[in-house]
Formats: C-alpha cells, sequence, structure tokens
C-alpha cells in the first residue's frame, strides 16, 4: 500500500520498508555511536509508532524510544524522520520512502538510542521566562472573573496549544548550536502570556528576555521552526509580533504598564 | 557598581535595526542601480547622459561614499550571527541540507503558515552567508573601480564615467564578474528582503506564500533586466530602446 499526495493506492504486494535506526546508549562505556538496519513489511495506515514498536517486538527489546499518548499530544516522540522533526506517531509509513532514517532529536541532551530529554530544556526556558501568570494584586476570592474576549481568548490558546515535542527546538539552527535559544517553544510561551490580560508583565518588563541575545533577535530567520511544528503554530507570526514588541517597549511607551 | 549603559536587549535591537536596515536600503539601492544601467539599452548617448548628469551635479561623489559606507556597515552588523567556527557552520550545513532533502517524499500538510514542505530556507540562508561573501569581494572591487571613474576627473584632466570605456572593458572580460556579482546580489537581496519581510510582519499584510512568490518574480525580473544591461554593455547586442533617443525616426 503506497500514499502519495494524499491518494491511496492498495496493492497486493506490500512494501518491505528498511529502517536505518540511530544506537547509542550514553551510560554504557562499551557502547559507540553507530546504526542498524530493520526490515519491515508495511500494512495499511503503519505510522512510525506501530513500526518502531514492531521492531522492539521482533527484532530488539533493547530499543529505546519515548512514546505515551500516539495521538499527537504528548510531545514524547519527537525524532528526525529522514531527516525532518517530526512526531512519530502522526507520521505515516506511506508518506516516507522505502528507506526511513530514524535518528535522535538534536539539540537535546541524548537519554539513549531514538530518545532524548526535552524535560530539561522545556523546564531551563520556563524557569528563565518565568512561564506562568504574574499577578501583582493579592488573590480576592469573593471577586468576579474578569470578562475576556472570544478573540482574545482564542488567541492565547492558539499559542497554548504547543506540545513541547521540541521539533522546532531540533529544527532551529541557532538552538542546535545555543543551548540558551529560547527557539520557537520558547518564544511562543513568552508571546502568549504577552498576550493574556491576566498578566501583569509590560512591554518593557518583558524586553529584556525577548530582545536579548537568546531571544527574538538571536533568530536567523531561516523559518525551519514554523515548516516542521507538527502542531502547525503561528510561529512566524509570533516572532514578527514579539520582534514589533521590542520596538514599541524600546522607542514608544517604555513605562506603558498594561492595564 | 557600575550598570552598563546600554543593556545587551537594547544592543541586539539596535544591531538588528542596522543590519535589517542596511540590507533594506542597498536593496532598493540596487533597483535604483538596475535603472541608472539600464540606461544603455538607450544606447551610449542614453547612458553618458545619465552619468554626466549624475557627476555635474554631484549627486554620483556622494552617493558612492555613502553606498560604500552601507556596503560595509551591512557586511559588519549582517555577518555578526554567522558562526565562526567551521564545525559550527557544517552543522548548520546539514541540517538545513536534511530539511531540504527529507521532503520530497512526503507532503503531509500545506497550511497557511507553513506552506513549503519541503523546507528550503534553512539552505536558502546558508547560499545568503555565501552570495554574502562574494558579494563582499566582487562588489568591493567594482566599488573602487567606480568610485575611480567618479573621483579622478575631479583631480585630472579626464573625462568621469563614460559609456566608451564602459563597455569596452566589460567586453574585454569584465563581464565574468559582474555576471557573478549580477546573480549573487539579485539572489542575495531578493530572498533578503523576503526574509526581512517575514521576520518582521509574517501575520500582516501579506501571506508566506505571497511574499515568497513576490519574491521569485522580483529575483527573475531584476535578474533578466539585469543580464540584458550586461550582454548591451559588452556589446553583445545592440541597445534595444535605441528608438527612444533617435527622436521617434527610424
Amino acid at each position: 500500500m503506497a500514499r502519495r499526495d494524499g491518494v491511496i493506492t492498495l496493492s497486493t504486494e506490500p512494501r518491505k520498508l528498511t529502517f536505518e535506526i540511530f544506537r547509542y546508549n550514553p551510560e554504557d562505556p562499551q557502547s559507540a555511536p553507530h546504526t542498524d538496519t530493520f526490515e519491515l513489511d508495511e500494512t495499511p495506515f503503519m505510522t512510525l509508532y506501530i513500526a518502531l514498536n514492531q521492531i522492539r517486538e521482533t527484532f530488539d527489546p533493547g530499543l529505546q524510544f519515548d512514546f505515551a499518548c500516539r495521538s499527537a499530544i504528548c510531545g514524547s516522540c519527537g525524532m528526525m524522520v529522514n531527516g525532518r522533526p517530526a512526531l512519530a506517531c502522526r507520521t505515516l509509513t506511506g508518506d516516507l520512502p522505502e528507506n526511513i532514517q530514524l535518528y535522535p532529536l538534536p539539540a537535546f541532551k541524548l537519554v539513549g538510542d531514538l530518545s532524548v530529554d526535552t524535560g530539561t530544556w522545556f523546564r531551563e526556558m520556563s524557569e528563565r521566562t518565568e512561564a506562568w501568570i504574574h499577578e501583582r494584586q493579592p488573590f480576592d476570592e469573593g471577586a468576579t472573573e474578569e470578562r475576556m474576549s472570544d478573540e482574545l481568548a482564542d488567541a492565547i490558546y492558539e499559542n497554548d496549544r504547543c506540545i513541547e515535542c521540541g521539533c522546532c527546538v531540533a529544527s532551529c539552527g541557532v538552538a542546535n548550536l545555543d543551548d540558551a535559544f529560547l527557539a520557537g517553544a520558547g518564544l511562543n510561551r513568552v508571546a502568549r502570556f504577552m498576550l493574556d490580560p491576566r498578566d501583569t508583565r509590560s512591554d518593557a518588563d518583558w524586553f529584556d528576555i525577548v530582545a536579548g541575545e537568546q531571544g527574538v533577535f538571536g533568530c536567523l530567520g531561516m523559518m525551519a521552526c514554523a515548516d516542521v511544528c507538527p502542531k502547525e503554530l503561528p510561529l512566524l507570526d509570533v516572532y514578527a509580533y514579539l520582534r514589533r514588541k521590542t520596538l514599541g517597549a524600546r522607542f514608544v511607551s517604555e513605562d506603558d504598564k498594561k492595564t | 557598581m557600575t550598570q552598563p549603559a546600554v543593556s545587551s536587549a537594547k544592543r541586539q535591537l539596535t544591531h538588528e535595526i542596522i543590519s535589517g536596515g542596511s540590507g533594506l536600503l542597498l536593496a532598493l539601492f540596487m533597483w535604483g542601480h538596475v535603472i541608472l544601467v539600464g540606461s544603455i539599452l538607450t544606447g551610449e548617448r542614453g547612458f553618458d547622459w545619465v552619468a554626466t548628469m549624475l557627476e555635474d551635479y554631484y549627486i554620483a561623489q556622494p552617493a558612492i561614499l555613502a553606498i560604500f559606507a552601507l556596503f560595509v556597515i551591512h557586511a559588519v552588523y549582517a555577518a555578526r550571527k554567522v558562526p565562526a567556527q567551521l564545525e559550527e557552520r557544517r552543522r548548520l550545513q546539514s541540517l538545513a541540507k536534511g530539511l531540504r532533502n527529507s521532503g520530497r517524499e512526503h507532503v503531509p500538510t500545506r497550511t497557511k503558515h507553513s506552506p513549503f514542505r519541503p523546507h528550503l530556507e534553512s539552505m536558502l540562508w546558508i547560499w545568503q552567508v555565501r552570495t554574502g561573501f562574494i558579494i563582499l569581494v566582487l562588489g568591493s572591487f567594482h566599488l573602487v573601480l567606480i568610485g575611480i571613474d567618479i573621483f579622478t576627473p575631479l583631480y585630472g584632466d579626464i573625462t568621469g564615467l563614460e559609456s566608451i570605456s564602459s563597455t569596452a572593458r566589460v567586453a574585454a572580460g569584465l563581464w565574468i564578474p559582474y555576471a557573478v556579482l549580477l546573480l549573487c546580489v539579485e539572489f542575495h537581496a531578493s530572498v533578503g528582503l523576503y526574509r526581512l519581510a517575514i521576520k518582521w510582519g509574517a501575520d500582516l499584510w501579506l501571506s508566506r506564500a505571497a511574499m515568497h512568490r513576490i519574491e521569485q518574480v522580483i529575483f527573475w525580473v531584476v535578474l533578466a533586466v539585469g543580464a540584458l544591461t550586461l550582454v548591451v554593455l559588452a556589446g553583445w547586442v545592440d541597445p534595444p530602446l535605441a528608438f527612444l533617443l533617435d527622436g521617434g525616426g527610424a
């Protein structure tokens, strides 16, 4: 079976898929980075999630890779599929050629084989950007919640759809060279809190993070983050929005606080 | 304890404005440049008239100094983000090549935000660096050459920029570096404008697909006019617009 450009053709002869998978266990001093090759018969609507599980069951129980939800929401199965970061659970083998190369996401610490530690990176980013609502008033449990327009709620939700899979970070040239660069996921998070009226930080408060060396001006404009994002977040829009916000904070309203 | 006078973030913003702004000005100048040199398409009289005007009214002399300054400023500030280590550049290159080559086989989705699969822009950035370095070398040579043409008449007994000497030296072999320079400049400028537009206004007026299309139209149109100008300068083709200066008669 092959799926090309949305057209599904059924044939009696299943394709033989060849998987070239990166293997390395950094914990094991005997282990050296190399690739192993596995062959599988393609089944209808096979995803890389299904294929990897078959490989682990049939050939090598020691193969390391991460999965939790198998429905593109937990963000743990990001990997380099033929040179491009993608979620294994949402990538159909039918969309790929017969030879499939799987490598772990770069820019993150390798746990082993295809498994990487995205958590440390995201935690560090969250702490640095203080990615939580900053409320200056003490909490008043008796007060009525303030209303928010549907448009604004939608805009915030759009940025909130990020599943922290790390595909944008792995595709980013800058993030590959600089661990501290905020990259698509980090700046998207910043934009989410800048939009939120419940967060009292002003554009001027954000300025050092957004315009700093690891912020939006570290970006080279290669646009890969937006092209690989499995959730298709408008990351280029986020970057443009943040760039213009820095202009406002620097030249127009340095003391202008959000109301 | 002493506070730094300007914060790192403010400096980053200033650098970004300088590199983007100088690039924008240079790209706009290049369109003007196409029109000025394009005067050769009307024949040698047209070319000489433009050159004499620019020199007699002292437009050319300050202009070339300003362009040279912008050229150097842009080189310094745009190059600040080019990785210094060869290993880092190789890393970027393999990443960009992987992204370019991976997308040929599968085209999962084309959305408003990301219309391009395979992803090419990372590779385009690397080519901008490469063409940038070529422009730095060949462009400096070109600017010095034209600078000599423009400034020596102020001190010596010769005329400035003129069609006779310009066409003669282009025909004699200068067309080779000029052809390379033309291709590099048009690529570098059109991709640069596209990237600049995305960086500051991806969510404004036009979609990314539209901006990409405009970029390609600009590239091919300006390249075609530039190539035609070059072959006319080299004397291989007669000026196609010569009839404009013939007073309407054949």
